[in-house]
């Protein structure tokens, strides 16, 4: 999932999903009551509250906030930090959240009941990071040998919860996302004060490279070196390409990228096969396999 | 009695804890495993050498320059990969910022409150302004060589198979050496602060082990040692440790000789002792410890040594570094070829072992990855057995926090255990 608005996206993965899966559990829209949110808001002595929750993930997302050090620690003053657990061991108190922040895959029936529940609670849920949003690492299991991966692992399969990997826009409504992996501590601070004011920013739609090209790096297509910049949605600063590091694409793609003509183009740097690999890394492939058949469809 | 603890928090990724006693005697001890698989060594199978590092270091989100280190000193050993001595240099860098920031971030953010009798960080920085500075500028300090050296602190990105994408940025680089003298003075003085913390005293006999190397601290290569007269190099290491899943566990634990044994700063700190910086040795003595000293809970001390030792250490590869040609860092050419290669490297919280097979074409065969939780969870909760006798009198809520700051004593990573 990239960003809102992508209907048909859920649509497909979900009967993907369910040729493996008998029932998946999609919760539509939960509404949530005007007064609900009142409360809330009143709660709070009217500061905003707000929940970090982490599912199964590597909390690089939640570090990426931590690591913000005392700026983070600024924007804790003006919040409820009603549950962070990295950083506090006070048990949540149970109530209404403004916003609530998630991390990392729905894998164990746990984490779906914490992610069904904070969506009930929250008035504005959004996904933290590659994870949450587009699968991240853990969805490459689903390119390849899928559940049966486990094989590699584990001996003794019993009692582990193993599923097909979602994102969490197939569980519950997600309002924005922090896209990345990990997210960019700077874009976060740019927009969660819009976040907490109850609006709904919207990333602008323009590639890495508009970034890649301010920080004055040599574009490294031009040095035959695969980069997927140009289809995929900036605002990280271009980290990785200022690394010489090619975009592997972990903040998805840009709502008008032109995907055809960059799939095209990459030919000449990377077979099919390497072009496959690199976008299962982050959960890029089932995106850019929905957007082609999109794509050829308005052709016709 | 049933002793349980649904969810403990400040500590890397999710558990819980359950212990049973009958009268007096504990009959089981164990951490509650609350983390979902991902199968990193699974999803890795198949894949091109050059995705492991990057998929591998998103095991942990506190501890990816660790499992970076690791995986790509694997598959260099795997196929025959020299580099070259400023790499190896700067890659330690890498190794001993990622001790400093996140040592600061667990003695202070994630265990100091259990000492002080506190429940969140937020009360914590209240009471105590000008430690939290310090520990902030601590973790700044790592986390700035890391940015520098690796382009980002979580998920770094230069290091590669044969060098480093990118040679780090001179100026930068001297930002930071300029930087260390007063970095290591605020550590001295957070030291201080900790000297005074009054830490439980228990203690149970358990065997050491970590890397040494000669004339070093080791902290990025090195054969596998232990306090109990252990002496092997790293390649027959699973020869000697037996790693095993129990059912309906996800974690696999690691036994040496049919028995648990213990990882980590306080491990490293008594094997390793005599090889300290002078700063760092310093503290360490003034501390007053008897050797072995066998109490769990001076991990938070031990990894307050090692923050002094890796910012001397720091300071020393930025001088050499610095009288050096830079562009030496930069990869070199290399043959892709099949192989087996094995690795070993101090991560923060004990040593980290990579196994790594590659066919002729550079496509990962086979991959084993035993983290430092995985290793020290038994001894855990074998500790924690022999420690709750000692507080069985206490109401449930004090011990329960005692069990608490117990654990989080041993930094566990659980995100880093389960994989």
């Amino acid at each position: 999932m990239v960003i809102k608005n992508k209907p048909e996206a859920k649509k497909t993965k979900l009967k993907k999903v369910a040729a493996i899966k008998a029932k998946p559990k999609v919760e539509k829209k939960p509404v949530v009551s005007k007064a609900k949110i009142k409360t809330a808001e009143a709660a709070a002595n009217g500061k905003p509250r707000v929940a970090i929750i982490s599912l199964t993930s590597c909390e690089g997302c939640q570090f990426v906030l931590l690591d913000l050090g005392t700026r983070f620690l600024e924007l804790t003053e003006q919040i409820e930090l009603v549950d962070f657990r990295l950083i506090e061991d006070s048990e949540d108190d149970g109530g209404m959240l403004d916003i609530v922040l998630v991390e990392g895959n729905p894998v164990t029936k746990e984490n779906e009941k914490t992610l069904l529940e904070a969506r009930k609670r929250a008035r504005t849920l959004v996904a933290l990071g590659n994870c949450a949003a587009m699968g991240g690492i853990p969805e490459m299991k689903n390119y390849h040998e899928g559940v049966s991966t486990i094989k590699h692992v584990y001996k003794y399969l019993q009692g582990i919860s193993n599923p097909e990997i979602r994102e969490i826009d197939n569980f519950v409504k997600v309002d924005f996302v922090f896209p990345g992996c990990p997210i960019n501590g700077e874009e976060f601070l740019t927009y969660i004060p819009e976040l907490l004011k109850g609006n709904i920013p919207i990333i602008p739609d323009q590639p890495v490279c508009v970034e890649c090209k301010k920080a004055g790096n040599r574009c490294l297509l031009l040095d035959k070196k695969p980069c997927f910049g140009p289809m995929v949605l900036g605002g990280c600063g271009a980290t990785c390409p200022s690394s010489r590091a090619q975009c592997q694409g972990c903040r998805g793609l840009r709502p008008t990228g032109n995907v055809g003509a960059m799939r095209a183009m990459l030919k000449n740097l990377m077979s099919d096969e390497q072009f496959q690999n690199m976008t299962e890394i982050f959960g890029l492939r089932d995106d850019l396999e929905e957007r082609e058949r999109r794509d050829r469809l308005t052709k016709r | 009695m049933n002793i349980k603890i649904n969810h403990i928090a400040k500590m890397e990724g999710h558990a819980g804890f359950m212990a049973s006693v009958l009268d007096g005697d504990v009959k089981s001890a164990k951490l509650q495993v609350q983390e979902g698989i991902r199968l990193i060594e699974g999803v890795l199978i198949g894949r091109e050498y050059q995705d492991m590092p990057l998929i591998a270091q998103r095991i942990c989100g506190i501890c990816p320059v660790v499992h970076n280190l690791a995986s790509i000193k694997a598959l260099e050993n795997a196929m025959g990969v020299s580099v070259t001595y400023e790499t190896e240099r700067l890659r330690m860098l890498l190794g001993y910022a990622q001790f400093i920031h996140s040592h600061a971030l667990h003695l202070f953010f994630l265990s100091l409150a259990d000492f002080l009798d506190m429940d969140s960080d937020i009360e914590l920085v209240n009471k105590y302004p000008e430690e939290a500075k310090k520990a902030i500028k601590l973790r700044e300090y790592g986390m700035e060589i890391v940015k520098v050296v690796g382009g980002r602190v979580v998920h770094p990105l230069t290091n590669e198979v044969g060098g480093f994408k990118k040679s780090p940025d001179r100026e930068a680089l001297k930002e930071i050496l300029n930087k260390s003298e007063d970095i290591l003075r605020t550590a001295l003085e957070l030291g201080d602060f900790f000297r005074n913390i009054k830490i439980p005293d228990f203690s149970r006999e358990t065997e050491y082990v970590s890397l040494d190397k000669k004339g070093e601290y080791a902290v990025y290569d090195g054969d596998i040692i232990s306090n109990f007269g252990l002496h092997i190099s790293v390649d027959k290491f699973e020869a000697n440790f037996l790693e095993l899943q129990k059912q309906n566990e996800i974690i696999k634990r690691v036994e040496h000789a049919g028995r648990s044994y213990m990882i980590g700063a306080i491990a490293r700190v008594n094997n390793n002792r005599v090889k300290l910086r002078a700063n760092a040795s310093e503290y360490l003595k003034s501390l007053g410890w008897n050797f072995p000293d066998y109490n769990p809970f001076h991990n938070i001390l031990a990894q307050m040594v090692e923050v002094i030792h890796s910012i001397e250490e720091s300071r020393r590869i930025l001088l050499e570094l610095l009288n050096s040609d830079l562009e030496e860092v930069v990869t070199r050419a290399y043959t892709v070829r099949e192989g087996l290669g094995v690795s070993a490297v101090e991560a923060p919280r004990g040593t980290l072992y990579y196994h790594v097979d590659v066919d002729a074409k550079g496509y990962v065969k086979n991959v084993n990855i035993i983290t430092p939780t995985a290793q020290f969870l038994s001894n855990l909760e074998d500790d924690v057995a022999e420690y709750i006798p000692k507080i069985l009198k206490l109401k449930d809520s004090e011990k329960e926090k005692k069990l608490r700051a117990f654990i989080r004593a041993y930094d566990p990573c659980i995100s880093c255990a389960v994989h």
